[in-house]
Protein backbone atom coordinates (compact mmCIF):
# COMPACT_ATOMS: atom_id res chain seq x y z
CA UNK A 1 0.00 0.00 0.00
CA UNK A 2 2.55 2.54 0.82
CA UNK A 3 4.96 1.27 -1.86
CA UNK A 4 1.71 2.63 -4.65
CA UNK A 5 1.37 6.22 -2.92
CA UNK A 6 4.74 6.59 -2.97
CA UNK A 7 4.54 5.54 -6.47
CA UNK A 8 1.53 7.76 -7.33
CA UNK A 9 3.34 10.64 -5.11
CA UNK A 10 6.64 10.50 -7.41
CA UNK A 11 4.71 10.52 -10.71
CA UNK A 12 3.08 13.62 -8.84
CA UNK A 13 6.26 15.11 -8.95
CA UNK A 14 7.49 14.61 -12.02
CA UNK A 15 4.07 15.84 -13.40
CA UNK A 16 4.35 18.92 -11.55
CA UNK A 17 7.96 19.18 -12.98
CA UNK A 18 6.66 18.65 -16.78
CA UNK A 19 4.17 21.36 -16.35
CA UNK A 20 7.00 23.81 -14.59
CA UNK A 21 9.24 23.26 -17.99
CA UNK A 22 6.09 23.87 -20.18
CA UNK A 23 5.37 26.56 -18.62
CA UNK A 24 9.46 28.35 -19.01
CA UNK A 25 9.32 27.12 -22.91
CA UNK A 26 6.36 28.73 -23.31
CA UNK A 27 7.31 31.94 -21.34
CA UNK A 28 9.90 32.14 -23.87
CA UNK A 29 7.88 32.29 -26.03
CA UNK A 30 5.29 34.36 -25.23
CA UNK A 31 8.08 37.32 -24.39
CA UNK A 32 8.48 37.68 -28.12
CA UNK A 33 6.98 40.53 -29.45
CA UNK A 34 6.96 39.93 -33.45
CA UNK A 35 3.97 42.25 -33.93
CA UNK A 36 6.63 45.23 -33.80
CA UNK A 37 8.59 44.62 -36.29
CA UNK A 38 5.92 43.82 -38.70
CA UNK A 39 3.97 47.03 -37.53
CA UNK A 40 7.40 49.17 -38.09
CA UNK A 41 7.32 47.45 -41.73
CA UNK A 42 3.76 48.02 -42.70
CA UNK A 43 4.28 52.21 -41.32
CA UNK A 44 7.45 52.24 -43.53
CA UNK A 45 6.13 50.79 -46.69
CA UNK A 46 3.27 53.72 -46.05
CA UNK A 47 6.08 56.22 -45.97
CA UNK A 48 6.17 56.93 -49.24
CA UNK A 49 2.53 58.32 -49.60
CA UNK A 50 4.51 61.34 -47.88
CA UNK A 51 6.01 62.15 -51.40
CA UNK A 52 2.02 63.16 -52.32
CA UNK A 53 1.88 66.10 -49.86
CA UNK A 54 5.65 67.47 -50.98
CA UNK A 55 9.11 66.59 -50.91
CA UNK A 56 10.61 64.58 -48.53
CA UNK A 57 13.49 62.80 -50.53
CA UNK A 58 15.48 63.25 -47.41
CA UNK A 59 13.39 61.24 -45.16
CA UNK A 60 13.07 58.16 -48.21
CA UNK A 61 16.86 58.27 -48.52
CA UNK A 62 17.42 58.06 -44.69
CA UNK A 63 14.90 54.92 -44.20
CA UNK A 64 16.64 53.59 -47.33
CA UNK A 65 20.39 54.07 -46.30
CA UNK A 66 19.86 52.07 -42.93
CA UNK A 67 17.58 49.82 -44.69
CA UNK A 68 20.78 48.54 -46.70
CA UNK A 69 22.50 48.45 -43.34
CA UNK A 70 19.99 46.87 -41.46
CA UNK A 71 19.57 44.10 -44.32
CA UNK A 72 23.49 43.64 -43.95
CA UNK A 73 24.69 43.99 -40.68
CA UNK A 74 21.82 41.12 -40.39
CA UNK A 75 23.28 39.03 -43.13
CA UNK A 76 26.24 39.40 -41.32
CA UNK A 77 25.25 38.20 -37.73
CA UNK A 78 24.44 35.22 -39.42
CA UNK A 79 27.98 34.88 -39.49
CA UNK A 80 29.66 37.01 -37.16
CA UNK A 81 27.31 36.99 -34.71
CA UNK A 82 25.25 33.38 -34.63
CA UNK A 83 28.57 31.45 -35.86
CA UNK A 84 31.02 33.98 -34.10
CA UNK A 85 33.36 34.69 -37.42
CA UNK A 86 34.60 37.89 -37.55
CA UNK A 87 34.64 38.97 -41.32
CA UNK A 88 35.91 42.51 -41.72
CA UNK A 89 35.49 41.46 -45.96
CA UNK A 90 32.42 41.63 -46.35
CA UNK A 91 32.41 44.68 -48.00
CA UNK A 92 33.50 42.48 -51.28
CA UNK A 93 29.99 41.02 -51.44
CA UNK A 94 28.30 43.97 -51.31
CA UNK A 95 31.16 44.71 -54.46
CA UNK A 96 30.13 41.65 -56.05
CA UNK A 97 26.91 42.03 -55.92
CA UNK A 98 27.03 45.83 -57.16
CA UNK A 99 28.87 45.15 -59.90
CA UNK A 100 27.24 42.36 -60.86
CA UNK A 101 23.86 43.38 -61.49
CA UNK A 102 25.52 46.72 -62.62
CA UNK A 103 27.29 45.62 -65.31
CA UNK A 104 23.93 43.69 -66.61
CA UNK A 105 21.85 47.33 -66.34
CA UNK A 106 25.22 49.26 -68.21
CA UNK A 107 25.11 46.57 -70.99
CA UNK A 108 21.27 45.58 -71.21
CA UNK A 109 19.37 47.41 -69.73
CA UNK A 110 18.15 45.38 -66.97
CA UNK A 111 16.68 46.44 -63.59
CA UNK A 112 19.11 45.24 -60.76
CA UNK A 113 15.77 45.37 -58.55
CA UNK A 114 15.23 42.00 -61.03
CA UNK A 115 18.83 40.70 -60.74
CA UNK A 116 18.83 41.16 -57.25
CA UNK A 117 18.50 37.46 -56.19
CA UNK A 118 20.93 36.71 -59.11
CA UNK A 119 23.61 38.92 -57.77
CA UNK A 120 22.92 37.90 -54.12
CA UNK A 121 23.65 33.64 -55.56
CA UNK A 122 26.57 34.91 -57.76
CA UNK A 123 27.64 36.54 -54.21
CA UNK A 124 26.84 33.75 -52.35
CA UNK A 125 29.07 31.00 -54.70
CA UNK A 126 31.62 33.68 -54.14
CA UNK A 127 31.50 33.41 -50.10
CA UNK A 128 31.23 29.76 -50.36
CA UNK A 129 34.47 29.10 -52.58
CA UNK A 130 36.29 31.97 -50.21
CA UNK A 131 35.20 30.09 -47.07
CA UNK A 132 36.17 26.92 -47.91
CA UNK A 133 39.68 28.55 -47.88
CA UNK A 134 39.50 30.97 -45.13
CA UNK A 135 37.43 29.06 -42.51
CA UNK A 136 39.88 27.16 -41.42
CA UNK A 137 41.52 29.01 -39.34
CA UNK A 138 39.40 30.80 -36.53
CA UNK A 139 39.64 34.11 -34.04
CA UNK A 140 42.54 36.66 -35.51
CA UNK A 141 43.34 34.75 -38.08
CA UNK A 142 40.40 34.75 -39.69
CA UNK A 143 39.96 38.07 -39.15
CA UNK A 144 43.38 39.40 -40.84
CA UNK A 145 42.38 36.93 -43.62
CA UNK A 146 39.10 38.64 -44.32
CA UNK A 147 40.89 41.97 -44.62
CA UNK A 148 43.39 40.12 -46.52
CA UNK A 149 40.44 39.73 -48.92
CA UNK A 150 39.30 42.98 -49.01
CA UNK A 151 42.82 44.01 -50.46
CA UNK A 152 42.75 41.56 -53.04
CA UNK A 153 39.45 42.17 -54.16
CA UNK A 154 40.16 46.20 -54.21
CA UNK A 155 43.21 45.79 -55.95
CA UNK A 156 41.41 42.93 -58.66
CA UNK A 157 38.41 45.57 -59.19
CA UNK A 158 40.94 48.59 -59.79
CA UNK A 159 42.61 47.48 -62.69
CA UNK A 160 40.09 45.28 -64.25
CA UNK A 161 39.26 47.16 -67.72
CA UNK A 162 36.26 45.37 -67.93
CA UNK A 163 34.39 47.08 -65.02
CA UNK A 164 35.63 50.74 -65.08
CA UNK A 165 38.67 49.46 -63.63
CA UNK A 166 39.88 52.31 -60.72
CA UNK A 167 37.28 55.33 -62.16
CA UNK A 168 34.13 53.02 -62.42
CA UNK A 169 31.20 52.88 -64.22
CA UNK A 170 28.30 55.75 -64.55
CA UNK A 171 24.67 53.43 -65.00
CA UNK A 172 22.04 55.02 -66.35
CA UNK A 173 19.35 56.83 -64.29
CA UNK A 174 15.34 55.90 -64.27
CA UNK A 175 13.20 57.91 -66.11
CA UNK A 176 11.46 58.39 -63.34
CA UNK A 177 10.77 62.10 -61.88
CA UNK A 178 12.61 63.49 -58.71
CA UNK A 179 9.79 63.31 -57.11
CA UNK A 180 9.43 59.33 -57.44
CA UNK A 181 13.12 58.53 -58.64
CA UNK A 182 13.81 56.71 -54.90
CA UNK A 183 11.10 54.92 -54.30
CA UNK A 184 11.47 52.02 -56.67
CA UNK A 185 14.75 51.60 -54.61
CA UNK A 186 13.26 52.07 -51.58
CA UNK A 187 10.77 49.32 -51.83
CA UNK A 188 13.82 47.01 -52.90
CA UNK A 189 15.60 47.64 -49.88
CA UNK A 190 12.78 47.71 -47.44
CA UNK A 191 11.83 44.42 -49.03
CA UNK A 192 15.29 43.00 -48.73
CA UNK A 193 15.55 44.17 -45.04
CA UNK A 194 13.00 42.43 -43.93
CA UNK A 195 13.49 39.29 -45.80
CA UNK A 196 17.33 38.87 -44.19
CA UNK A 197 15.71 39.74 -40.60
CA UNK A 198 12.60 37.31 -41.11
CA UNK A 199 15.72 34.64 -42.66
CA UNK A 200 18.27 35.19 -39.62
CA UNK A 201 15.22 34.50 -37.46
CA UNK A 202 14.29 31.29 -39.25
CA UNK A 203 17.86 30.59 -38.44
CA UNK A 204 18.37 31.11 -35.53
CA UNK A 205 15.41 28.67 -34.49
CA UNK A 206 16.51 25.73 -36.84
CA UNK A 207 18.62 23.10 -35.71
CA UNK A 208 20.88 25.01 -38.52
CA UNK A 209 21.15 27.81 -35.92
CA UNK A 210 21.62 25.48 -32.90
CA UNK A 211 24.46 24.00 -35.21
CA UNK A 212 25.84 27.47 -35.41
CA UNK A 213 25.72 28.78 -31.92
CA UNK A 214 27.25 25.11 -30.98
CA UNK A 215 30.27 26.07 -33.28
CA UNK A 216 30.39 29.57 -32.09
CA UNK A 217 31.07 28.21 -27.86
CA UNK A 218 33.23 25.40 -29.24
CA UNK A 219 33.92 23.82 -32.71
CA UNK A 220 36.19 20.87 -31.01
CA UNK A 221 32.80 19.98 -28.71
CA UNK A 222 30.46 20.54 -31.83
CA UNK A 223 32.33 18.51 -34.45
CA UNK A 224 32.34 15.70 -31.70
CA UNK A 225 28.15 15.90 -31.18
CA UNK A 226 27.56 15.11 -34.86
CA UNK A 227 27.45 18.38 -36.39
CA UNK A 228 29.56 18.55 -39.86
CA UNK A 229 31.20 21.60 -38.67
CA UNK A 230 33.24 22.66 -42.23
CA UNK A 231 29.67 22.52 -43.91
CA UNK A 232 27.83 24.49 -41.63
CA UNK A 233 30.19 27.42 -41.33
CA UNK A 234 30.66 27.52 -45.47
CA UNK A 235 27.05 27.97 -45.72
CA UNK A 236 26.87 30.38 -43.06
CA UNK A 237 29.24 32.20 -45.29
CA UNK A 238 27.44 31.93 -48.42
CA UNK A 239 24.20 33.15 -46.47
CA UNK A 240 25.85 36.01 -44.98
CA UNK A 241 27.21 36.87 -48.66
CA UNK A 242 23.99 36.50 -50.46
CA UNK A 243 21.85 39.19 -48.70
CA UNK A 244 25.15 41.68 -48.32
CA UNK A 245 25.19 40.54 -52.42
CA UNK A 246 21.48 41.81 -53.46
CA UNK A 247 22.06 44.64 -51.10
CA UNK A 248 25.04 45.77 -53.17
CA UNK A 249 23.27 45.39 -56.30
CA UNK A 250 19.86 47.59 -55.69
CA UNK A 251 22.64 50.24 -54.17
CA UNK A 252 24.81 50.37 -57.32
CA UNK A 253 21.58 51.15 -59.63
CA UNK A 254 20.48 53.89 -56.63
CA UNK A 255 23.98 55.68 -56.88
CA UNK A 256 24.01 55.67 -60.37
CA UNK A 257 27.39 54.91 -60.66
CA UNK A 258 29.84 52.03 -59.56
CA UNK A 259 33.44 52.65 -57.91
CA UNK A 260 35.86 50.77 -56.19
CA UNK A 261 36.56 53.14 -53.43
CA UNK A 262 32.64 53.48 -52.83
CA UNK A 263 32.16 49.52 -52.25
CA UNK A 264 35.10 48.00 -51.38
CA UNK A 265 36.32 49.88 -48.91
CA UNK A 266 36.96 48.84 -44.78
CA UNK A 267 34.45 51.12 -43.81
CA UNK A 268 31.25 49.41 -45.23
CA UNK A 269 32.41 46.34 -43.26
CA UNK A 270 33.39 47.68 -40.09
CA UNK A 271 29.56 49.17 -40.09
CA UNK A 272 28.52 46.19 -39.86
CA UNK A 273 30.87 44.96 -37.15
CA UNK A 274 30.04 48.14 -35.26
CA UNK A 275 26.49 48.01 -36.08
CA UNK A 276 26.22 44.19 -34.49
CA UNK A 277 28.23 44.80 -31.98
CA UNK A 278 26.40 48.00 -30.57
CA UNK A 279 23.15 46.00 -31.13
CA UNK A 280 24.22 43.04 -29.80
CA UNK A 281 25.70 40.34 -31.50
CA UNK A 282 23.65 37.06 -31.95
CA UNK A 283 20.27 38.40 -31.50
CA UNK A 284 18.01 39.36 -33.99
CA UNK A 285 17.00 42.83 -33.26
CA UNK A 286 20.62 43.99 -32.37
CA UNK A 287 21.69 44.43 -35.76
CA UNK A 288 19.08 46.31 -36.65
CA UNK A 289 18.64 48.64 -33.48
CA UNK A 290 22.50 49.08 -34.41
CA UNK A 291 22.21 50.40 -37.78
CA UNK A 292 19.60 52.71 -36.53
CA UNK A 293 21.12 54.22 -34.00
CA UNK A 294 24.76 54.40 -35.68
CA UNK A 295 22.79 55.65 -38.63
CA UNK A 296 20.89 58.18 -36.75
CA UNK A 297 24.31 59.55 -34.67
CA UNK A 298 26.11 60.00 -37.93
CA UNK A 299 23.02 62.53 -39.26
CA UNK A 300 22.56 64.09 -36.07
CA UNK A 301 26.35 64.72 -35.50
CA UNK A 302 27.12 65.65 -39.32
CA UNK A 303 23.88 68.32 -38.91
CA UNK A 304 25.30 69.44 -35.28
CA UNK A 305 28.84 69.37 -35.54
CA UNK A 306 29.47 69.59 -39.74
CA UNK A 307 31.37 67.06 -41.59
CA UNK A 308 34.33 67.59 -39.91
CA UNK A 309 36.40 65.27 -37.76
CA UNK A 310 34.28 66.59 -34.85
CA UNK A 311 30.99 63.87 -36.01
CA UNK A 312 33.71 61.50 -36.36
CA UNK A 313 34.80 61.82 -32.68
CA UNK A 314 30.87 62.22 -31.65
CA UNK A 315 29.87 58.92 -33.16
CA UNK A 316 32.96 57.19 -31.81
CA UNK A 317 32.40 58.00 -28.05
CA UNK A 318 28.76 57.37 -28.16
CA UNK A 319 29.98 53.68 -29.29
CA UNK A 320 32.70 53.88 -26.39
CA UNK A 321 30.68 54.45 -23.77
CA UNK A 322 27.53 51.96 -25.11
CA UNK A 323 30.25 49.24 -24.72
CA UNK A 324 31.32 50.17 -21.96
CA UNK A 325 28.02 49.99 -20.27
CA UNK A 326 26.45 47.21 -22.58
CA UNK A 327 29.37 45.11 -22.76
CA UNK A 328 27.05 42.38 -24.96
CA UNK A 329 25.23 45.11 -26.75
CA UNK A 330 22.04 47.22 -26.27
CA UNK A 331 19.92 44.03 -26.70
CA UNK A 332 22.18 41.20 -25.67
CA UNK A 333 22.72 43.14 -22.01
CA UNK A 334 19.51 44.21 -21.18
CA UNK A 335 18.59 40.33 -22.32
CA UNK A 336 20.86 38.70 -20.07
CA UNK A 337 19.84 41.44 -17.16
CA UNK A 338 16.19 40.38 -17.97
CA UNK A 339 15.48 44.31 -18.43
CA UNK A 340 14.71 44.06 -22.50
CA UNK A 341 11.41 45.76 -23.21
CA UNK A 342 9.62 43.24 -25.03
CA UNK A 343 9.21 45.54 -28.30
CA UNK A 344 12.75 44.53 -28.88
CA UNK A 345 12.45 40.81 -28.07
CA UNK A 346 12.25 39.17 -31.83
CA UNK A 347 14.58 36.46 -31.11
CA UNK B 1 32.05 -4.18 -31.95
CA UNK B 2 35.06 -1.96 -31.75
CA UNK B 3 38.41 -3.07 -33.01
CA UNK B 4 41.46 -0.96 -32.50
CA UNK B 5 44.68 -2.24 -34.72
CA UNK B 6 48.40 -1.32 -34.57
CA UNK B 7 47.33 2.56 -33.53
CA UNK B 8 50.16 5.04 -33.51
CA UNK B 9 49.95 8.73 -32.70
CA UNK B 10 53.42 10.56 -32.57
CA UNK B 11 53.55 14.38 -31.56
CA UNK B 12 57.11 15.12 -33.64
CA UNK B 13 59.67 12.38 -31.98
CA UNK B 14 56.88 11.96 -28.78
CA UNK B 15 55.21 8.93 -29.95
CA UNK B 16 51.91 9.43 -27.31
CA UNK B 17 50.42 5.87 -28.67
CA UNK B 18 53.27 4.02 -29.95
CA UNK B 19 50.85 0.64 -31.75
CA UNK B 20 48.18 -0.06 -29.52
CA UNK B 21 45.60 -2.97 -30.31
CA UNK B 22 42.91 -4.00 -28.15
CA UNK B 23 39.30 -4.74 -28.87
CA UNK B 24 35.85 -3.54 -26.96
CA UNK B 25 33.29 -6.57 -27.62
CA UNK B 26 29.77 -5.68 -27.91
CA UNK B 27 27.88 -4.99 -24.20
CA UNK B 28 30.78 -4.88 -22.44
CA UNK B 29 32.22 -1.90 -19.96
CA UNK B 30 35.82 -2.19 -21.11
CA UNK B 31 37.80 -0.21 -19.36
CA UNK B 32 41.05 1.76 -20.59
CA UNK B 33 43.33 2.64 -17.55
CA UNK B 34 47.00 2.84 -17.07
CA UNK B 35 49.60 5.73 -15.51
CA UNK B 36 49.66 9.20 -16.66
CA UNK B 37 50.97 9.94 -20.12
CA UNK B 38 50.24 6.37 -20.62
CA UNK B 39 48.14 7.66 -23.99
CA UNK B 40 44.72 6.59 -22.80
CA UNK B 41 43.23 10.08 -23.80
CA UNK B 42 45.72 10.39 -27.25
CA UNK B 43 44.01 6.82 -27.42
CA UNK B 44 40.57 8.15 -27.50
CA UNK B 45 41.25 11.30 -29.30
CA UNK B 46 42.17 8.76 -31.96
CA UNK B 47 39.21 6.21 -32.24
CA UNK B 48 37.08 9.27 -32.28
CA UNK B 49 38.86 10.86 -34.89
CA UNK B 50 39.37 14.69 -32.49
CA UNK B 51 43.03 14.01 -33.73
CA UNK B 52 43.98 12.31 -36.92
CA UNK B 53 45.86 8.97 -36.33
CA UNK B 54 49.65 8.75 -37.71
CA UNK B 55 48.83 5.13 -38.34
CA UNK B 56 46.77 2.22 -37.54
CA UNK B 57 43.33 1.06 -38.27
CA UNK B 58 40.15 1.50 -35.71
CA UNK B 59 37.00 -0.79 -36.95
CA UNK B 60 33.43 0.06 -35.65
CA UNK B 61 31.34 -2.75 -36.56
CA UNK B 62 32.98 -4.00 -39.47
CA UNK B 63 33.39 -0.33 -40.92
CA UNK B 64 36.52 0.96 -41.13
CA UNK B 65 36.11 4.90 -39.13
CA UNK B 66 40.20 6.03 -38.93
CA UNK B 67 39.78 7.88 -41.59
CA UNK B 68 36.27 9.42 -41.37
CA UNK B 69 35.70 13.31 -39.93
CA UNK B 70 34.70 13.40 -36.40
CA UNK B 71 30.99 14.22 -36.85
CA UNK B 72 30.98 11.18 -39.18
CA UNK B 73 32.43 9.08 -36.49
CA UNK B 74 29.48 10.10 -34.45
CA UNK B 75 26.49 9.49 -36.87
CA UNK B 76 27.78 5.71 -37.43
CA UNK B 77 27.50 5.66 -33.64
CA UNK B 78 30.22 6.17 -31.72
CA UNK B 79 29.93 9.18 -29.53
CA UNK B 80 32.25 10.26 -26.84
CA UNK B 81 32.94 12.84 -23.98
CA UNK B 82 35.65 15.12 -23.62
CA UNK B 83 37.79 15.20 -20.34
CA UNK B 84 36.88 18.49 -19.14
CA UNK B 85 33.52 19.04 -19.62
CA UNK B 86 33.11 21.36 -22.36
CA UNK B 87 29.60 22.06 -22.00
CA UNK B 88 28.06 24.97 -24.73
CA UNK B 89 27.43 28.18 -22.21
CA UNK B 90 24.67 30.30 -22.99
CA UNK B 91 22.79 27.19 -24.18
CA UNK B 92 20.15 25.75 -22.01
CA UNK B 93 20.93 22.69 -20.74
CA UNK B 94 17.85 20.82 -23.41
CA UNK B 95 19.90 22.77 -25.98
CA UNK B 96 22.79 21.26 -24.92
CA UNK B 97 21.18 17.96 -25.41
CA UNK B 98 19.40 18.54 -28.31
CA UNK B 99 21.99 19.98 -30.41
CA UNK B 100 23.60 16.14 -30.33
CA UNK B 101 20.37 14.98 -32.06
CA UNK B 102 21.11 13.54 -35.62
CA UNK B 103 19.99 16.13 -38.40
CA UNK B 104 19.25 14.50 -42.05
CA UNK B 105 20.29 16.39 -45.32
CA UNK B 106 19.53 20.04 -45.98
CA UNK B 107 16.23 20.29 -45.08
CA UNK B 108 16.53 18.71 -42.05
CA UNK B 109 18.87 21.91 -41.03
CA UNK B 110 16.13 23.93 -41.43
CA UNK B 111 14.07 22.19 -39.31
CA UNK B 112 12.85 24.05 -35.97
CA UNK B 113 15.23 23.69 -33.70
CA UNK B 114 13.84 22.32 -31.10
CA UNK B 115 10.94 19.84 -32.22
CA UNK B 116 7.78 18.43 -30.11
CA UNK B 117 9.46 14.50 -30.80
CA UNK B 118 13.30 15.65 -29.75
CA UNK B 119 11.92 17.66 -26.97
CA UNK B 120 10.47 14.61 -25.41
CA UNK B 121 13.30 11.69 -26.51
CA UNK B 122 15.70 14.67 -24.34
CA UNK B 123 13.19 15.12 -21.55
CA UNK B 124 13.06 11.19 -21.09
CA UNK B 125 17.11 11.10 -20.94
CA UNK B 126 17.16 13.96 -18.40
CA UNK B 127 14.41 12.34 -16.54
CA UNK B 128 16.16 8.91 -16.98
CA UNK B 129 19.46 10.46 -15.28
CA UNK B 130 17.49 12.31 -12.59
CA UNK B 131 17.97 15.62 -14.02
CA UNK B 132 15.07 17.04 -15.53
CA UNK B 133 14.60 20.04 -13.15
CA UNK B 134 17.63 21.52 -15.01
CA UNK B 135 16.55 21.21 -18.45
CA UNK B 136 16.30 25.05 -18.75
CA UNK B 137 18.90 26.12 -16.98
CA UNK B 138 21.86 28.21 -18.60
CA UNK B 139 24.86 25.90 -19.38
CA UNK B 140 26.90 27.60 -17.49
CA UNK B 141 24.48 28.07 -14.14
CA UNK B 142 25.92 24.01 -13.79
CA UNK B 143 27.86 22.59 -11.21
CA UNK B 144 30.66 20.15 -12.07
CA UNK B 145 28.67 17.15 -11.43
CA UNK B 146 25.86 18.27 -12.99
CA UNK B 147 27.71 19.01 -16.04
CA UNK B 148 28.96 15.16 -16.44
CA UNK B 149 25.75 13.97 -16.16
CA UNK B 150 24.30 16.91 -18.97
CA UNK B 151 27.69 15.43 -20.87
CA UNK B 152 26.41 11.85 -20.52
CA UNK B 153 22.66 13.01 -21.83
CA UNK B 154 24.06 14.12 -24.34
CA UNK B 155 25.84 11.36 -25.80
CA UNK B 156 22.20 9.10 -25.45
CA UNK B 157 20.46 11.51 -28.10
CA UNK B 158 22.28 10.64 -30.52
CA UNK B 159 21.39 6.73 -30.22
CA UNK B 160 24.89 5.60 -30.00
CA UNK B 161 25.76 1.67 -30.15
CA UNK B 162 29.05 2.58 -28.23
CA UNK B 163 30.05 5.32 -26.32
CA UNK B 164 33.68 6.85 -24.61
CA UNK B 165 33.18 8.07 -21.40
CA UNK B 166 36.37 10.16 -20.54
CA UNK B 167 37.06 10.30 -16.59
CA UNK B 168 33.40 10.06 -16.07
CA UNK B 169 34.10 10.51 -12.67
CA UNK B 170 36.83 13.00 -13.03
CA UNK B 171 36.26 15.88 -9.75
CA UNK B 172 33.06 14.82 -8.61
CA UNK B 173 31.91 13.96 -4.99
CA UNK B 174 31.62 10.11 -4.11
CA UNK B 175 27.63 9.79 -3.92
CA UNK B 176 27.43 11.87 -7.48
CA UNK B 177 29.99 9.12 -8.39
CA UNK B 178 28.07 6.73 -7.32
CA UNK B 179 25.12 7.54 -9.28
CA UNK B 180 27.05 8.03 -12.22
CA UNK B 181 27.96 4.17 -11.55
CA UNK B 182 24.84 3.31 -11.39
CA UNK B 183 23.34 4.88 -14.59
CA UNK B 184 26.62 3.59 -16.65
CA UNK B 185 25.70 0.00 -15.47
CA UNK B 186 21.82 0.46 -16.14
CA UNK B 187 22.62 1.85 -19.79
CA UNK B 188 24.88 -1.36 -19.99
CA UNK B 189 21.95 -3.72 -19.43
CA UNK B 190 20.12 -1.93 -22.03
CA UNK B 191 22.33 -3.14 -23.89
CA UNK B 192 25.02 -0.55 -24.82
CA UNK B 193 28.67 -0.83 -25.07
CA UNK B 194 31.05 1.03 -23.01
CA UNK B 195 34.49 2.09 -23.43
CA UNK B 196 35.82 4.27 -20.52
CA UNK B 197 39.20 6.10 -19.17
CA UNK B 198 39.40 6.13 -15.39
CA UNK B 199 41.56 6.82 -12.44
CA UNK B 200 39.84 5.79 -10.17
CA UNK B 201 40.31 2.17 -9.54
CA UNK B 202 38.01 0.97 -7.16
CA UNK B 203 35.40 2.42 -9.76
CA UNK B 204 37.16 0.63 -12.73
CA UNK B 205 37.32 -2.90 -10.72
CA UNK B 206 33.26 -3.06 -9.78
CA UNK B 207 32.24 -1.89 -13.65
CA UNK B 208 34.17 -3.50 -15.76
CA UNK B 209 34.15 -6.68 -17.90
CA UNK B 210 37.65 -6.33 -18.89
CA UNK B 211 40.32 -4.14 -18.58
CA UNK B 212 43.02 -2.33 -21.38
CA UNK B 213 46.37 -1.59 -19.56
CA UNK B 214 48.51 0.81 -21.72
CA UNK B 215 51.39 2.25 -20.73
CA UNK B 216 54.15 4.45 -22.95
CA UNK B 217 52.02 3.78 -25.37
CA UNK B 218 51.50 0.05 -25.56
CA UNK B 219 49.06 -1.92 -24.42
CA UNK B 220 50.69 -4.03 -21.90
CA UNK B 221 47.74 -6.03 -20.53
CA UNK B 222 44.24 -6.93 -21.17
CA UNK B 223 42.53 -9.17 -18.94
CA UNK B 224 39.66 -9.53 -16.44
CA UNK B 225 39.97 -7.28 -13.59
CA UNK B 226 40.60 -9.62 -11.75
CA UNK B 227 43.20 -10.81 -13.42
CA UNK B 228 45.32 -7.20 -13.92
CA UNK B 229 45.24 -6.78 -10.60
CA UNK B 230 47.59 -9.41 -9.94
CA UNK B 231 49.47 -8.79 -12.83
CA UNK B 232 53.31 -8.19 -12.69
CA UNK B 233 53.53 -5.96 -15.48
CA UNK B 234 50.73 -3.79 -14.65
CA UNK B 235 52.13 -3.76 -11.01
CA UNK B 236 55.57 -2.49 -12.18
CA UNK B 237 53.99 -0.07 -14.79
CA UNK B 238 51.72 1.72 -11.92
CA UNK B 239 54.90 1.40 -9.27
CA UNK B 240 57.39 2.93 -11.70
CA UNK B 241 58.91 -0.10 -13.54
CA UNK B 242 59.13 1.55 -16.75
CA UNK B 243 61.02 3.82 -15.62
CA UNK B 244 64.43 1.91 -14.49
CA UNK B 245 63.76 0.16 -18.26
CA UNK B 246 64.09 3.08 -19.97
CA UNK B 247 67.03 4.22 -17.68
CA UNK B 248 68.71 1.14 -19.05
Amino acid sequence: MSVSLQQSSASAVLEARRAHNDKLARKADQARAVWFPLTLLALLSLLPLLQLSGNYNYVLHIVLFTASYVAMASSWNILGGFTGYVSLGHAVFFAIGGYFSGMILARFGISTIVTAPVAGLVAAIAGYLIGRITLNVRGPSFIISSIALLMIARILFDNWAFIGGANGVTLPVNSLSAQWAKVPYYYAMLAIAAVTVWVSYRIKHSKFGLGLRAISKDEVKAESAGIDTRFYKVLAFALSAFFVGMTGAVWGEYLTYLRPNIFLIILVSANLVLMCILGGKGTIAGPVIGAILIVALNELFVATMGASELNILGTGLVMALGLIFFPLGLVGTLARRGKLPRVLNWD
Amino acid sequence: MLEVRNLCKHYGGIKAVDGASFTVEKGTITALIGPNGAGKTTAFNCISRTVAPTSGEVWLDGERIDHLRPHKVTTRGLSRTLQISRNLSDMTVIENVIVQSRVDGLRGLFRPAIGAEEKDKAMSILEFLGITRIAYEDGHNLSYGQKKLMDLAALLMSDPKIILLDEPAGGVNPSLMEEIVSHIRALNEKGLTVLIVEHNMDLIMRLSHKVVVMAQGRVICSATPEVVRRDPQVLEAYLGGVLEEEAA
